[in-house]
C-alpha cells in the first residue's frame, strides 16, 4: 500500500481545496455529539483519541428526514415531482474504523435488489478518510466483529497519527488514490516503518465473542429468557437504532407542505418501537420489549449475515454508551456466546 | 448497601412484595442500570450509589407492574416526587407500591464520570428532598454534598433576556440535532400515555419526521405537555443522544407554575395537581 | 448502478367500486398512462402499495387475476389513516399505486393437479387472484375446490362471484359462516373453516392446498390438511405482515432474515416451518 506524509498545518490546506472544489467534507462535531459539515480549516477534527460521536454520520448516506416524493393538486389530478437530488461529493474525515465501513454494510441492503438512489446518489461518490483509532473503552468491541482499531477496512485514504504535527496517510483503494491525485503538494513521502510501529502499539479492545458461534446459537434458540431480561427493563427508545452506524430501517410518511401540495418522506424508524410492526387488525408480531430486542440482536448478529454475508455491527459501542437503562449489547452477545 | 439488599431480601422473602426494582452495577463501576430484583438471590446484586441516576418510578406504570402485586422500588426524593405525581395522576395505585427511600447525596449528571463538584447532577444543587417526601422504609444517612454554580439557571436566564427572535435562532439550533428517537419520552416516568400523541395518525398532531417543523412540534409539545407535571428528574435531557438541553424548557415551565399558581409537582400527596384541579378561584378568565 | 425513484407511485383512476360488506371495499383500478397499462404485467399473489397523497401508502394484494390484464382490483378493510382516506374516494378519482412486489402462487406448477382453495374473511383477496386465474384457464387443472369462511353472512365478501362459483358444474363452492353468523335463509355451511375442509376437502393426491385467512385459521387448518395426508410442500399461504416499502429495504416485514415483501408473501408450509414464529 502506498504511503505518504500530511501535515497538520497541510491537512487544512488540503481540507480548504477540497471545499473549494466543491467537496461536501464531514468531520465529527467538537463536542462528540454528531457530525457535521465542515465550513473551513477551523473546524477539523481529526483525532485518534476522542470518544466516538453520540450519533455515527450515516444520516448524510440515509438521511434522517428526507422527501422521496413531492405531489401538487392541479384541480382534481395530482402531479408528482421528483425531488431533485444532486450527486453528492462527499468526504468523511476522520472516520474511525467503527464507522468507515458503515456505508458499505448498509449498502448491501439499498442494492441487493431494488436500488434504493437516495442512498446510492450519496454513498456511491463517497470518499472516506479514515484514520487509525487510539481511544478505548469498555464499550468498544471492533475485534469482536472483525475490525480493529488499526484497520483500513472502509476506508479509501487511511490516516496514522505520527506525532502531534504529522499523519502518515495511506492510500487504500483506487478510489482514493484518484482523488488524492490533485492535492499531491500537500503530501510527502512516508515511511512505513514508522507508521507500522505506530499501529501495532495501538492495544486491541479485549474480544467479547465469536459472530459464527453466536449467530448458530441464535439459530437455534428463538426462545430463550436472555431476551426477555433486557426487555425487562429496556425502555423502547430508538437511541440504539439512531445512534447505530448501520441500522437501517424507515419509514413512510405524507406530510402536507400546504393546502394543495405535500410531499412523501422516508424517515428514520427502529425495530424497538412498539407501533413498528403493529398490524391493522390489532396484531402485533412482536407484542413485547424483549421480542423487539431479540430481533435487533438477531438482525445484527444472524439474518443480516445469513441474507447478505455482513455482520450488522461494527462494534463502535454507541448503543450500549447511550443507552438511557444501561443495556450493553456486548454483553449480551457476549452472554450469547457462553452459552453458545 | 447491605441495608439495602437486607431489607430488599426481607420484603421479597416475607412476601410483603413480589418484585423490587432497584438499581445494579453496569459495565463499569461508575455506572448503574435498572433492574427488577424477584427472588432473594437477585437481591444480593442490588446497589446504591452515586451513580444510580435513573428514574426507576418509570417502571411503575408498565402493565406488567399494575398487576403484580405490591411492588417495591429503591427512591431518591426526585424519584419519589415522580412516584406521588403518578399516585395524583391515577396511574399508580398508592397501596400498590413499597417505596425503599433513600437518603440521597447527590448523583451525576451523566454516567461514566467520577462524581465531583464539576460532574454533580444540577438538579442535585438545591435539591429540597434529600430525604424523600413519601417512604415505607427510610436508608442510608445524608452527607455534605459538593456545591457548584447553577450554570443551568444562568442559560436560562441569559434565554429570558433574549428577544423571541434571538431564543427561536437558539432553540433551531438545539432541535436541529433531534433525530426522533423519543428517548426523552421513553425515559419519562410522567410519560405514561399508552398512545403517545406523537404516535397519533388519525389525525397526525405532531409530524413524525425529524425536520425543523417536526422537531420544534414534538420537544415544544411535549414540554406543554409535562408544564406543572415534570417533576425534574431531568432523565429526557441525560437520555437525549443530541443533547439536547431539555431542561431548560421543563425548569422554565416549572418556575411558570411555581410563580403563577404556587405549585411544584411532586410534593404531596394532599396538594391537588395543577392541570387536573378546577378551581373556583381561578384567575384565569377563559376557564370559568 | 443508483437507477431511478423506486419510491415514485404510478398513477391509477378508479374505475369501480364495489361495496362488499359495511367496512370492506373493492376498486377496480385502470393505469392512467397508456405505456404503462401496456407493459404492466404481474403474477397471481403479488401485491402492491396503494397511495393516497396526504395520507399515505397502504399494501394490499392484487385482488384481480393476471389473466384480465386491462385493470387491477384490490380489496380494503377500513381500519387505519390511509384505508379511511381510500374508502372516502369516488368512481374518477386517482390512486397512487407501486407494484406488483413479492413473490407469486407456482400456478404453473399447479397446473396438471387438483387445488383447493381455503380463505377466511378479507384472507379471500389473494386467493381470489389465483381462483380467477385457475377458472380462466380451467382445462389446465384437475378438480377445483373452493372452500371459504366468515364470521358470519355480513363478513363474506365477494358475495357476487360466490354465487357465481356456486352455480358453476366445473367447480365444487363450500361458503361457510361461524355458528351463529347464518341469516334465516342461509343455504350454506355453518361451521370453523378448519371442520369444513376435514368434510369436504378433495384427497391430498396430487392436490395443491391454497390457504389464507387470519392467522388463528391457518393455524387450525394446516394439522387437517397434514391429517389429510398433504406434504407441507403442496400447502401454499400468502403471509401478511406490516409492510412501508415493499421493496426489502425498510425492514418492518422482516420474518427471521426473510422480508416478506421481497422474499415472500407467498410460502409453501415446509418454508413457513423454517422460519421463526413472528408472524
Amino acid at each position: 500500500m502506498e504511503e505518504k506524509i500530511i501535515s497538520l498545518d497541510n491537512l487544512s490546506f488540503f481540507v480548504n481545496d477540497l471545499i473549494k472544489d466543491n467537496h461536501i467534507v464531514i468531520g465529527q462535531d467538537s463536542k462528540e455529539i454528531n457530525w457535521k459539515r465542515i465550513t473551513g480549516a477551523k473546524d477539523i477534527v481529526v483525532n485518534s483519541k476522542n470518544i466516538p460521536s453520540n450519533i455515527s454520520y450515516k444520516e448524510f448516506v440515509f438521511a434522517k428526514t428526507e422527501p422521496i416524493i413531492y405531489y401538487k393538486n392541479k384541480k382534481d389530478e395530482f402531479d408528482i415531482v421528483e425531488p431533485a437530488l444532486p450527486r453528492q461529493k462527499l468526504v468523511f474525515l476522520g472516520a474511525k474504523p467503527c464507522d468507515a465501513r458503515s456505508i458499505e454494510i448498509m449498502s448491501k441492503v439499498f442494492n441487493w435488489d431494488y436500488k434504493d438512489k437516495f442512498f446510492n446518489e450519496r454513498a456511491e461518490g463517497s470518499i472516506v478518510i479514515g484514520v487509525a483509532c487510539n481511544y478505548q473503552d469498555k464499550f468498544c468491541f471492533c475485534t469482536s466483529v472483525g475490525l480493529s482499531p488499526v484497520t483500513e477496512k472502509g476506508s479509501d485514504l487511511f490516516l496514522v497519527p505520527l506525532d502531534e504535527k504529522n499523519f502518515a496517510l495511506q492510500i487504500v483503494t483506487e478510489r482514493g488514490k484518484e482523488f488524492i491525485q490533485p492535492y499531491q503538494k500537500y503530501l510527502s513521502d512516508g515511511n512505513q516503518a514508522k507508521s507500522k510501529e505506530i499501529l501495532s502499539k495501538i492495544k486491541n479492545p479485549e474480544k467479547r465473542f465469536e459472530t459464527s458461534k453466536v449467530s448458530e446459537w441464535l439459530t437455534n434458540n428463538f426462545e430463550h429468557k436472555i431476551f426477555d431480561n433486557v426487555g425487562d427493563i429496556c425502555v423502547g427508545c430508538g437511541q440504539c437504532a439512531f445512534a447505530c452506524p448501520v441500522c437501517h430501517c424507515f419509514d413512510i410518511v405524507d406530510e402536507e407542505c400546504d393546502y394543495s401540495s405535500g410531499r412523501r418522506m422516508k424517515n428514520w424508524d427502529a425495530c424497538q418501537f412498539g407501533l413498528f410492526t403493529l398490524h391493522g387488525s390489532g396484531h402485533n408480531p412482536r407484542e413485547t420489549q424483549g421480542k423487539r430486542y431479540r430481533q435487533r440482536i438477531a438482525h445484527k448478529f444472524k439474518y443480516y449475515q445469513d441474507k447478505f454475508d455482513e455482520v450488522l455491527c461494527t462494534g463502535c459501542g454507541r448503543c450500549s454508551r447511550g443507552c438511557p437503562v444501561g443495556i450493553d449489547i456486548a454483553e449480551v452477545v457476549a452472554e450469547i456466546n457462553s452459552l453458545a | 448497601m447491605n441495608e439495602l439488599r437486607a431489607k430488599a431480601k426481607e420484603l421479597l422473602t416475607n412476601g410483603t412484595v413480589k418484585v423490587v426494582i432497584g438499581y445494579i452495577e453496569s459495565t463499569t463501576p461508575d455506572r448503574t442500570k435498572p433492574f427488577i430484583a424477584r427472588t432473594a438471590e437477585d437481591a444480593e446484586k442490588l446497589v446504591f450509589n452515586k451513580y444510580c441516576v435513573n428514574n426507576l418510578a418509570l417502571y411503575l406504570t408498565r402493565k406488567e407492574f399494575r398487576r403484580t402485586g405490591v411492588v417495591g422500588i429503591v427512591a431518591k426524593g426526585c424519584d419519589v416526587k415522580a412516584i406521588v405525581q403518578l399516585i395524583q395522576e391515577n396511574q399508580v395505585n398508592k397501596d400498590d407500591v413499597y417505596i425503599i427511600g433513600m437518603n440521597c447525596n447527590g448523583v451525576v449528571s451523566e454516567l461514566g464520570q467520577d462524581f465531583s463538584a464539576e460532574t454533580i447532577a444540577t438538579k442535585c444543587l438545591n435539591c429540597s428532598v434529600r430525604t424523600p417526601l413519601l417512604y415505607h422504609t427510610l436508608l442510608g444517612t445524608l452527607e455534605d454534598l459538593p456545591k457548584r454554580e447553577d450554570k443551568n439557571f444562568v442559560l436560562m436566564q441569559k434565554l429570558d433576556a433574549m428577544s423571541a427572535g434571538e431564543r427561536w435562532d437558539f432553540w433551531e439550533d438545539e432541535f436541529e440535532r433531534c433525530v426522533k428517537c423519543y428517548a426523552c419520552r421513553q425515559a419519562c416516568p410522567l410519560c405514561y400515555c399508552e398512545r403517545c400523541i406523537a404516535d397519533k395518525t388519525v389525525p397526525r398532531w405532531i409530524e413524525s419526521s425529524a425536520h425543523t417543523r417536526g422537531n420544534f412540534s414534538w420537544n415544544i409539545i411535549r414540554a406543554f405537555h409535562l408544564a406543572g407535571r415534570c417533576i425534574g428528574c431531568n432523565e429526557c435531557e441525560r437520555a437525549c443522544p443530541a443533547e439536547i438541553p431539555l431542561s431548560l424548557l421543563n425548569r422554565k415551565m416549572g418556575m411558570v407554575a411555581k410563580k403563577e399558581f404556587d405549585f411544584v409537582a411532586g410534593m404531596g400527596l394532599d396538594t391537588p395537581t395543577l392541570v387536573g384541579t378546577y378551581n373556583l378561584n381561578d384567575n384565569e378568565d377563559f376557564i370559568k | 448502478m443508483s437507477g431511478s425513484n423506486i419510491y415514485k407511485p404510478e398513477m391509477m383512476e378508479i374505475t369501480d367500486i364495489v361495496q362488499e360488506t359495511s367496512d370492506t371495499k373493492t376498486f377496480r383500478l385502470k393505469f392512467k398512462n397508456e405505456s404503462t397499462a401496456k407493459s404492466f404485467s404481474f403474477k397471481a399473489g403479488q401485491f402492491g402499495e396503494y397511495g393516497v397523497f396526504g395520507e399515505g401508502e397502504s399494501t394490499f394484494c392484487i385482488a384481480s387475476s393476471p389473466t384480465r390484464s386491462e385493470y387491477i382490483e384490490c380489496s380494503f378493510k377500513q381500519i387505519g389513516k390511509v384505508t379511511t382516506a381510500l374508502t372516502r374516494l369516488r368512481v374518477g378519482d386517482s390512486v397512487g399505486f407501486r407494484g406488483p412486489y413479492g413473490n407469486y402462487f407456482p400456478v404453473e406448477e399447479m397446473k396438471g393437479k387438483n387445488v383447493v382453495f381455503i380463505a377466511g374473511g378479507i384472507g379471500l383477496a389473494p386467493v381470489r387472484c389465483v381462483i380467477w386465474n385457475t377458472l380462466d384457464l380451467r382445462n389446465d387443472f384437475k378438480d377445483v375446490t373452493i372452500i371459504y369462511g366468515a364470521r358470519s353472512f355480513n363478513d363474506l365478501v365477494y358475495k357476487r362471484e360466490l354465487k357465481e362459483w356456486k352455480e358453476r358444474k366445473d367447480i365444487k363452492t363450500v361458503v361457510t359462516v361461524d355458528p351463529g353468523g347464518e341469516v334465516p335463509d342461509w343455504d350454506g355451511e355453518i361451521g370453523f373453516v378448519p371442520a369444513i375442509v376435514e368434510k369436504v376437502a378433495p384427497k391430498a393426491e396430487n392436490t395443491v392446498a391454497i390457504v389464507c385467512g387470519p392467522p388463528i385459521m391457518i393455524k387450525f387448518t394446516i394439522p387437517v390438511l397434514q391429517k389429510l395426508g398433504f406434504a407441507e410442500e403442496n400447502i401454499i399461504t400468502t403471509l401478511e405482515n406490516r409492510m412501508k416499502c415493499g421493496l426489502g429495504k425498510c425492514g418492518r416485514c422482516n420474518v427471521g432474515n426473510v422480508y416478506v415483501c421481497k422474499d415472500g408473501p407467498v410460502f409453501t408450509y415446509a418454508q413457513m416451518k423454517e422460519l421463526p414464529q413472528e408472524y
